[in-house]
């Protein structure tokens, strides 16, 4: 079941269009990630959902009712703030209790409620502290406490990580996945951090100055972008621009690029000529076959090693896990077909 | 000379600076007001040769005393609330809202303090009597104590609503508060300092102003400070004037003590956030 619709939701400040007819359609429990640069919309969305801003245009739909003019005190969703906004002068149990509260539920449910919640992120040594008293860890989980408590249709995440120390960081957002699968959450999540999206979401919406590059699952953005901006935002992407000379034999496409011809291995013939060539670093073979390169940097980087090679004055980057190869060796460098991916030209 | 002698030296000058300052003013108010009316204190004595409490008792029964102290206790409360009410919504558009010219507003507000309050107070006056607005004199002067001291008000609260975080706002109203809720979760933590900072100064300015007390309310109105200079004026009796001053004072004094109080127990941290 569609938990929520937005169909070709736009929001213009004044000249400026922070969003651009945008459609989204999130299941039931699923947890989705908004994924791109700075100004690229997708806190705008977020605002957007939570009501926080009215859209120029389009509408959204939470469980099939139309919210898109609903204030966000009426709205069934919570948000968890970057800066956690919580309460100063209140206890962690007050601001637990606060959202219960406005919604008028009876003292004995509301205790059962924030007790519940505490329990689940341990925040009962917590319960009679001011919000200052505590540390950047758990001040976020009060923050989602807070949101839990509402048992809201949807959860709202915006750059929740962000503050947090980068081993906090991981250990949160195991947590955040737990929660929100215990609880059987519908879950929006802003973050311009690509691991993090790739790490906790099951479907990504990569935005780009308002517009949707795409919206797949972590495995398929990477393996398969559409786009030269997905491909080099998610993960390293080596992308050269190409022109398809013909298909050599059924599903394999020959391509020739400024580094020499290649044949890819794709189920969806090309539709122009013109096309960019993407392939990831780790997925070059260096070996006997293949494209002659010379190594004009390498460095170690543990369990592989980051070489730039240059071939006919085009250098792009492999990464190789076994390789003796030093600075100024010529090297042999293939790439299998099925590892090549042709991105549609954007203008 | 060493570093400590000097501190010390600089330490006892400032001790004795701050006596004579503060604590001979006083202490000759004291001993004036209780001057006993039998025996003039004459400049060749070093204490006045007859004390009693006599001034105190006379001025008390004898004079407009209680009635002046019951119309400046009931006036300055009042108008530090109604300026806080007529300051609140400037305020709230000066410290919330970001518009072209609000750092020339703000500037604006402010310049009403520059002029001799002298200037304002008898300027004010005359536009309430063109207005017929005297009618009701104590109401008057409210009206005009209120509308006068504005400008502390306003700046004062302007810095206390750009304190309110508006991830506050945000997140009480995503947690379903209505206006009111919303107002004492996120607003009123943040403003609490600046309120109560506000109505000290506006207090303390009322119980002090003369200049539009004295046109607007005589003969029928007396304040205090109307009171204290007529004391001081055309029947100058210097004991009189002591007993009427220490009086003016130490309210004052307590007041200030328990604001201060109040203040600290309105912790910044707590309203600032992460502390």
């Amino acid at each position: 079941m569609v938990a929520i619709r937005i169909d070709e939701l736009t929001k213009q400040f004044e000249a400026f269009t922070a969003l651009a007819k945008l459609s989204l359609e999130v299941e039931q429990e699923e947890f989705v990630t908004l994924l791109g640069p700075s100004g690229c919309g997708k806190t705008t969305l977020l605002k957007l959902i939570s009501g926080f801003l009215d859209p120029t245009e389009g509408t959204i739909h939470i469980n099939g009712k139309d919210v898109t003019r609903t204030p966000p005190e009426a709205r069934d969703t919570a948000l968890c703030f970057q800066s956690y906004a919580l309460f100063p002068h209140l206890t962690v149990r007050e601001n637990l209790e606060f959202g219960p509260r406005q919604k008028r539920i009876s003292a004995h449910d509301r205790k059962a409620r924030v007790d519940d919640v505490a329990e689940k992120l341990s925040l009962h040594a917590q319960m009679d502290k001011l919000p200052n008293q505590l540390s950047g860890g758990q001040q976020q989980r009060v923050s989602l406490g807070r949101a839990l408590v509402m048992r809201p249709s949807v959860i709202l995440f915006d750059e929740p990580l962000s503050n947090l120390d980068a081993k906090l960081r991981d250990q949160v957002r195991i947590e955040i996945r737990r929660i929100q699968k215990e609880y059987g959450l519908t879950a929006i999540y802003v973050t311009h951090d690509q691991n993090e999206a790739l790490a906790m979401s099951d479907r990504v919406v990569v935005l780009n100055g308002g517009r949707v590059e795409q919206i797949d699952t972590p495995e398929a953005l990477y393996h398969a972008p559409k786009t030269r901006f997905v491909a080099d935002f998610i993960g390293d992407a080596n992308v050269f621009s190409g022109t398809v000379q013909g298909e050599v034999q059924p599903g394999l496409w020959r391509v020739e690029t400024a580094m020499g011809t290649y044949d890819v291995a794709t189920s969806t013939p090309p539709k122009e000529k013109d096309v960019d060539l993407c392939w990831r670093p780790e997925s070059a073979v260096l070996g006997d076959a293949g494209h002659t390169g010379k190594v004009i940097n390498r460095a170690f980087q543990g369990h592989f090693t980051d070489l730039m090679i240059e071939t006919k004055g085009v250098s792009y980057r492999v990464q190789s896990r076994a390789t003796s190869a030093q600075e100024g060796d010529t090297v042999n460098i293939s790439i299998p077909p099925e590892q090549l991916i042709l991105l549609e030209r954007t203008a | 000379m060493t570093m400590s002698k000097l501190n010390k030296v600089l330490m006892i000058s400032l001790l004795v600076i701050c006596t004579l300052w503060l604590v001979v003013p006083f202490t000759m108010a004291v001993l004036w007001s209780l001057v006993d009316p039998s025996q003039p204190w004459t400049a060749d004595k070093l204490l006045p040769p007859a004390m009693s409490f006599y001034r105190w008792i006379d001025m008390w029964q004898n004079s407009s005393l209680k009635s002046a102290l019951f119309t400046s206790y009931a006036l300055a409360p009042s108008a530090a609330v109604l300026c806080l009410l007529l300051a609140a919504p400037t305020a709230f558009a000066l410290g919330r809202f970001k518009f072209p010219g609000r750092e020339v507003a703000k500037t604006l507000c402010l310049l009403p303090l520059v002029v001799p309050p002298f200037i304002t107070s008898i300027f004010f006056s005359s536009v309430l009597f063109q207005l017929g607005f005297t009618g009701w004199r104590f109401g008057a002067i409210l009206f005009a104590h209120a509308v006068l001291f504005l400008p502390y008000a306003i700046r004062i609260l302007t810095v206390s609503f750009e304190q309110v975080r508006q991830e506050h706002i945000d997140a009480a109203r995503d947690l379903g508060a209505s206006h009111w809720a919303r107002f004492r979760v996120a607003y009123l933590p943040a403003l609490k300092p600046g309120i109560f900072a506000a109505l000290l100064i506006v207090f303390i300015q009322s119980i002090e102003e003369f200049a539009i007390a004295f046109i607007v309310g005589s003969p029928s109105i007396v304040t205090i400070p109307t009171l204290l200079f007529s004391a001081l004026g055309q029947d100058f009796v210097r004991p009189n004037a002591a007993v009427l001053s220490l009086i003016l004072v130490v309210p004052n004094v307590i007041l200030m003590l328990v604001l201060e109080w109040l203040l600290k127990s309105a912790n910044p941290t707590l309203s600032s956030g992460k502390g």
